[in-house]
Order: C-alpha cells, then structure tokens, then sequence
C-alpha cells in the first residue's frame, strides 16, 4: 500500500533517480488539512450516504425487494449494505493517503469476478456507487442538495473556501469512477 | 512501503472501521513536520552529487590502504562502484526525507546489507567514515534551516548505525 508520498518515492527508484518533484508534494502538504476535513466529512455521514445509496438504488429498481430479487430477503439487503460501506470505505482510504493503492489492492483486485460469481447484479451495483459519488462531491463541498436532503439536511459546517475544495472533490469522484470501471 | 498515512490506513481496515478523529490527528501530525523533510529533501536532491562526491573523498583519504592493488577501489571500476555506493545511500535518505519514515532505507538499503557486504568482501568502516562526513557537513542556516537539518542528520545517523 503506497500514499501520495510513497508513490513518488517508488518511481523514482525505478529510474535511480531522486524524488525530483517535490512542488506536488508541497501543494500536498499545503492542502493537507482540507483533505482530512474531506476525509472527516465522508467518515462522519458514511451510514447516512450508505443506506440513502442503497434506498436510492432499489427505488428505481423494485424488482430487487421482490421475490427473487438480488435485496431480497433481508439477509441479501444487509449483505448490500455491508459491501456498500465496504467500498466507501476503501475510498475514504484513497482519499486520504491520495493514492488509489489501498483500494485497488484491497478492494477492487478480484471483486468484479467475485460478484459474477455471487451473481450480484453489476448494473444495480454500479448505480449505488454513482449514488455515492454525488453525495461524497455534496458533503466535500459541504453543499448538500436542500431539496433532496429534506428535513435531514446536515452540514458540516466547516469553513468553506473559495473553491469549495473542487480539486478533492474531482479526487474523489475519481475513486469512485474506478470503482465503477473496475465493476463494468 | 511504511508512512504514517500507510500504517493509519492498515490498522484502520484491520479493525474495518473509517479513519477517526484520531487517525486523522497523526496523519495531521506527520503532515506539521513535512514541510521541513520536503526541504531538506529538496536542497539534498539539488546536491546530490557534491554531498556524495565529498563524503567519498574524505572516506577514502582516512582509509587510503583502499587504493592499494587489489583493494576495493583500486581500478577505476571500482572508484566508480564506491562513488555509485555512497551516492545509493545518499539517494536512499531522501526518499524518507520525502516519505517520512525509515521505510526506504530498511526495505532498499538495510535489508540484506550485511550479507552483501560479507559476500564481496568489502569493510563497512569506510561507509560509515562517508556517511559520518555528510552527518557533520551539513550546516544551518547556510545548507537549509535548522528543523530541515535535524531530520536529514537523523536519517544519517540511522544509515550510520545499521553499517555499525
């Protein structure tokens, strides 16, 4: 498992070369605290964003809380929620050491065949992710939807700045698209 | 490779739970120092081959028996191979400098080392001499700042004490 910094280390040993890019690193560690205030703010609303992703999944496609479905019974539901919060899980690791090891290697090696095997619908699976992408951009920029969220909007209510993080939101939204592509 | 961030995250997915308050604090803390390790990373980088090509000079003038036929840096090869050595080492110290941690060091440069070192046949006094010149050559403020110094003077040390 590598970080950010890792990571450059380890290419540069391929060429037996230093570390020559260190301004990366720098803006890194400059932004540093707004990357775990990203991190805190997904860790913190994790349930929420679970079920609301998996809710959000099954009302466009009842037939999966029908008999027969991939929801249905209660145990398959609770087997969803648990591998939906596994996956986010991941993310938030990606996220914070800003490197896509951990979840390449942990998470993604190996589960797209594992859910063909299962015979886990990756379509349906597919849609819970990009469910969870939207609301991870939402509570990074702390800007959730008014007229999604309802009576149970929650903010962080962190200091927002100019650019509503937009480089960590892209981060992460490109975390999630690799557990997409990883799946389909 | 090992980091702060590195071993928060595995012990955090060995309990299967996201990163909390306190995870997030030593990553922070990690993140306080870094800005002085990128330095020292840095000016080290921009000076590499100076820092090297002096620490080699000095251990070969204190254990000048090496030139000797037959000895460790007899031919010009063998220069070249002694030079390319200190400047591994070198090299090794500023991939922690950057990551933070022992890591690249324990894993690329300690691991083996003594079996290396036995097999060839080569004494590890004059690595030690070279890397203990780079330890007392480095100077603040005139090479980089103070806090950058401590943390590239302790990853010498760390070097100097698996050669010992």
């Amino acid at each position: 498992m590598l970080d950010a910094f890792s990571r450059a280390v380890v290419s540069a040993d391929a060429s037996t070369s230093t570390v020559s890019d260190i301004s990366a690193l720098k803006a890194f560690v400059a932004s540093g605290n707004r990357r775990l205030d990203a991190v805190n703010a997904i860790a913190s609303n994790a349930s929420c964003m679970v079920s609301d992703a998996v809710a959000g999944m099954i009302c466009e496609n009842q037939g999966l809380i029908q008999a027969g479905g991939n929801c249905y019974p209660n145990r398959r539901m609770a087997a969803c929620l648990r591998d939906a919060e596994i996956i986010l899980r991941y993310v938030t690791y990606a996220l914070l050491a800003g490197d896509a090891s951990a979840l390449d290697d942990r998470c993604l090696n190996g589960l797209k065949e594992t859910y063909a095997a299962l015979g886990v619908p990756t379509t349906s699976t597919v849609r819970a992710v990009q469910i969870m992408k939207a609301q991870a951009a939402a509570h990074i920029q702390d800007n959730p939807s008014e007229s999604f969220a309802g009576a149970k909007l929650r903010k962080m209510g962190s200091i927002v700045v100019e650019d509503r993080c937009a480089s960590l939101v892209a981060e992460a939204s490109s975390y999630f698209d690799r557990v997409i592509s990883a799946l389909s | 490779m090992k980091s702060v961030v590195t071993t928060v995250i595995a012990s955090a997915d060995a309990a299967g739970r996201f990163p909390s308050t306190s995870d997030l604090e030593s990553v922070q803390g990690s993140i306080q120092r870094a800005g002085a390790r990128l330095e020292a990373a840095e000016k080290l980088a921009a000076n590499l081959d100076n820092v090297a090509k002096e620490a080699y000079d000095a251990c070969i003038k204190k254990y000048s028996y090496l030139n000797n036929s037959g000895e460790a840096n007899s031919t010009d090869t063998f220069k070249a191979k002694c030079a390319r050595d200190i400047k591994h080492y070198l090299r090794l110290v500023q991939y922690c400098l950057v990551v933070g941690g022992t890591g690249p060091l324990d894993e690329w440069g300690i691991a083996g080392q003594r079996e290396v070192y036995r097999a060839l046949g080569l004494p590890t006094a004059p690595y030690v001499e070279a890397l203990s010149f780079a330890r007392n050559r480095g100077c603040a403020p005139r090479d980089m700042s103070a806090q950058a110094l401590t943390e590239y003077n302790a990853l010498l040390d760390y070097a100097i004490n698996s050669l010992s």
